[in-house]
């Protein structure tokens, strides 16, 4: 993959360390002297020094056909400036257009550059999603907010658990796209059966998100049936919290006032 | 009458500024720093306003979204050429006239039939060219 890196600093330097191997050629362009020494000494990597949004710099450092091109330059508009140009004259694949004002995401987008990331705009989004959420979901927004996918982990009380996927009307506004069990991806069939302790990747809209938490988070009023193809591990199913596992604690009440009674 | 916008109140900025006043035109001139607005004739007649011009939501709400024409001439070619496309692109503004330092900055504007590039640069090179010509004839 060909990846253009103009501007930035210590992204810079994070950027150009993670995609620095054989298969990746890296066209790195920062306007800053000083800067430019500095990432040559710490990613023993070549180096242009030359403005990331002049046609002539982009031509000497040759930045034709990159399948990426990466903006992380100080000033919105002159990452702005560079994006147009890697698009319309060097035949950029993609652009990344990094901005430090939020409302600036909405514009660039408009005047036709395809991804625009602002940091500030990231972390309210994750806040708000860390803030809103329990702790064992995990939201993260695609596209303005506009698809929503969460990451939720089964307990086993949920009336899900131990279903397959057939037999549980999942709803319609929504779709698991898959299951990661055991270190293991699992792609959903409507066979599979739902255990505890799963890690389900969903997929909706996110005004849907919530009714979407709830009905996964529902949990069971009748017994666990046994879901017919599926043999059940054992250990897990004792875990469930279901109205059988009450017994233990009557005979191990006495124990416990048996031992105070010795102090 | 819709109003006529000026981006940058420079030596140009506000020269333009002052002939749109002097023809009768509604005239808003924007710069982020108040002391430039000096430059402007002690009859101006149009509304200079104290705004940040990368700062485009800020430009939205003083009204550039319903300007008739807008002169962007910033000091600054890459805040120029966004502000070029938004008023072109995003707004519909019938008339952009931009100022660009850099002439290779054009190839960005060009096939977007309502931004109308000025370049110094190459304004000056070719009348001092004709003015060359012109001398060697006598």
């Amino acid at each position: 993959m060909k990846i253009v890196i103009a501007g930035g600093n210590t992204q810079a330097e994070y950027i150009i360390k993670s995609y620095k191997s054989r298969k990746n050629e890296l066209v790195i362009i920062n306007p800053n002297k000083a800067t430019v020494e500095r990432l040559r000494k710490a990613c023993m990597v070549k180096i242009y020094h030359g403005e990331p949004w002049s046609r002539i710099a982009l031509e000497q450092a040759n930045a034709f056909d990159a399948d990426l091109f990466i903006a992380l330059c100080e000033s919105d508009t002159d990452n702005y400036a560079a994006c147009q140009m890697a698009k319309k004259m060097f035949n950029a694949k993609k652009t990344i257009c990094v901005v430090d004002n939020p409302a600036n995401v909405e514009h660039f987008k408009k005047l036709g550059l395809d991804a625009v990331i602002s940091s500030t705009y990231l972390l309210a989004q994750s806040i708000m999603s860390e803030s809103s959420m329990e702790t064992l979901t995990k939201t993260l927004s695609i596209d303005d907010n506009r698809i929503a996918v969460i990451e939720k982990v089964v307990l086993s009380r949920y009336a899900i658990c131990f279903k397959a996927i057939k037999d549980i009307r999942f709803p319609k506004y929504a779709s698991i796209s898959a299951i990661y069990r055991n270190y293991q991806i699992i792609i959903p069939s409507g066979a599979v059966v739902i255990q505890p302790k799963d890690t389900l990747l969903m997929v909706t809209a996110p005004e849907n998100s919530k009714n979407l938490l709830k009905y996964v988070e529902a949990e069971r009023t009748e017994p666990i049936k046994p879901a017919k193809a599926e043999k059940k591990p054992v250990k897990e199913a004792v875990e469930a919290p279901a109205p059988s596992a009450k017994e233990p604690e009557a005979p191990a009440k006495p124990t416990k006032k048996a031992t105070k009674k010795k102090d | 009458m819709k109003r006529s916008f000026v981006i940058g109140c420079g030596k140009l900025g506000a020269s333009i500024a002052n002939e749109l006043s002097r023809r009768g035109l509604d005239v808003i001139v924007v710069d982020a720093d108040e002391s430039s607005f000096a430059l402007l004739d002690d009859d101006f007649s149009g509304d200079p306003k104290v705004e940040d011009a990368s700062d485009l939501d800020a430009l939205v709400d003083i009204g550039i979204g319903n300007a008739g024409e807008v002169y962007v001439t910033t000091g600054n070619d890459n805040l120029s050429l966004f502000l070029a496309h938004a008023c072109a692109i995003e707004f519909r503004i019938p008339y952009v006239y931009v100022r660009f330092d850099d002439p290779t900055l054009g190839i960005l504007v060009q096939g977007q039939p309502n931004i109308k590039p000025v370049y110094p640069f190459q304004l000056s090179r070719d009348r001092l060219s004709l003015l060359r010509e012109g001398s060697e004839q006598q």
